[in-house]
């Protein structure tokens, strides 16, 4: 990348596609993060439908929670397994000597593991809505609010990953400083979610805004910060 | 380039002063709030609880606020003496934020009948007290000084939103918590004059004892930056 980068000058916006078109490719060569997330996803959703009983998990708010949470937890797989990589070979180094590649390397894993998660988050739609046999009123307001999630959810996730790197217990500390951070987003998108599972069309656009302005306050304060972040 | 140079303020001998002065405020604040103060004609005596839980609560959100500042400050300068003073009010924070959520549990059982409830003003308190316990977390698992500064500083400019979301969840969604009684947009505090007054003296008490017990843990870190910088140099 860095002999690239000294060929061509390449804009903010190239370097970040080249970081997730580098990131996408070893997750296709080997994709253990992919893999690891929809066997956590899915086993999440199926025990804690069990745990809670068909009934009650056929609601839609706490099937819509559900899924929410194997996402949200999805989510943190999917980044520190992304950062696991960078750390072998300390390939991350190389990353960061180029001139805005920090803001590149954040900009890039959002785009890259919102992807992944996109993938997940089908995965386990689908599981959802088969195995709760849910109804659903308003696909396309649904559609919307998982798109805007899955938007939501990396770039709080990517910076406490990234402020964690190369600290003990890096694994236990990313959910601790993500999730506190990501409970606006989280009640967001469970209950617009849930608005259009039952057809409350006003509902659901209204914790859509609400999710979108989340995703877009947290995206810029991240790219803002970033540079700062990484040492 | 870490600046290792004194405080980038005038020092002020203030600390002795600090503590005296909380204490006498506290005395007065006890006497005003157990005794001066009317009683409630609706709650009767438990209502005063709320000279403590409202000025934990004004601590908290100052604390963090204070961390926010901090934060930016040794992003900014790299002085050492942003990050002794966030981390003090960071574990100030957090004990008031916790005193503040105990505080709110025990007036919360004989007025709601439960110690406690999924009220959104509770829940958003109870995150941000994790977020914090999170941040100080993240410091005591790095090792490095200047690293774990920089992370915490990040951390500490991220945490703030949350400060405006616990305040306002009361108006943004149902609650049962009641609506904000002093800080009232567009009104005046809806409140006795008397017990207005005792809120007050209990605010500039607690505050006072938030300033001092700041000042002491800033002592402390900062001659810990002192013993470090010696060994490195």
């Amino acid at each position: 990348m860095t002999a690239r980068c000294a060929r061509h000058e390449l804009n903010a916006l190239d370097r970040a596609l080249l970081i997730a078109a580098r990131e996408l490719a070893a997750e296709r060569r080997h994709p253990d993060g992919l893999v690891a997330a929809l066997t956590f996803t899915g086993l999440l959703v199926l025990m804690e439908s069990l745990a809670f009983g068909p009934g009650q998990a056929r609601q839609p708010g706490v099937a819509s929670a559900l899924f929410w949470i194997a996402i949200l937890f999805a989510a943190t797989l999917v980044a520190s397994r992304s950062f696991d990589r960078e750390l072998e070979d300390d390939a991350i180094d190389a990353v960061l000597v180029v001139d805005g590649g920090r803001e590149a390397l954040y900009a890039g894993k959002l785009v890259a593991i919102a992807i992944v998660l996109a993938i997940v988050a089908l995965a386990a739609a689908v599981l959802s809505l088969v195995l709760l046999d849910l109804d659903v009123a308003l696909p396309g307001h649904l559609v919307l609010i998982g798109a805007l999630g899955i938007l939501a959810l990396p770039p709080v996730i990517v910076l406490t990953t990234l402020l964690a790197l190369r600290v003990r217990a890096r694994v236990a500390l990313v959910p601790i400083l993500s999730f506190p951070i990501l409970t606006p987003q989280l009640v967001a998108c469970t209950q617009g979610a849930a608005a259009a599972l039952t057809g409350d069309a006003s509902a659901a656009l209204g914790w859509a805004g609400i999710v979108a302005a989340f995703a877009l306050v947290y995206g810029v304060l991240g790219l803002t910060i970033v540079p700062a972040a990484i040492e | 380039m870490i600046e290792t140079t004194a405080a980038p303020f005038p020092t002020v001998r203030v600390r002795p002063w600090l503590g005296r002065l909380a204490i006498a405020g506290s005395l007065i604040a006890t006497f005003m709030a157990l005794v001066w103060a009317p009683t409630d004609a609706v709650q009767g005596d438990v209502y005063r609880i709320i000279y403590v839980h409202v000025p934990l609560a004004w601590l908290a959100y100052l604390a963090f606020f204070v961390v926010f500042l901090a934060s930016l400050g040794w992003l900014w300068t790299k002085r050492p003496w942003f990050d002794a003073l966030a981390v003090a009010s960071a574990e100030v924070g957090v004990l008031f934020t916790g005193m503040f959520i105990v505080a709110g549990s025990i007036w919360a059982k004989p007025t709601w009948g439960v110690w406690w409830t999924w009220d959104p003003r509770l829940v958003t308190t109870a995150v941000m007290f994790m977020m914090y316990v999170g941040y100080l977390l993240l410091r005591s698992l790095s090792t490095d000084f200047s690293r774990r500064a920089t992370r915490a500083a990040v951390l500490g400019v991220i945490a703030v939103i949350d400060i405006p979301i616990v305040h306002l969840s009361v108006l943004w969604m149902n609650s049962l918590h009641q609506l904000p009684t002093v800080l009232r947009a567009g009104g005046s505090p809806a409140l006795d004059a008397a017990m207005g007054m005792t809120l007050g003296i209990c605010v500039v008490a607690f505050t006072l004892v938030y300033f001092a017990f700041l000042a002491e843990r800033m002592s402390i870190e900062l001659d810990r930056q002192r013993r470090m910088f010696e060994a490195r140099a």
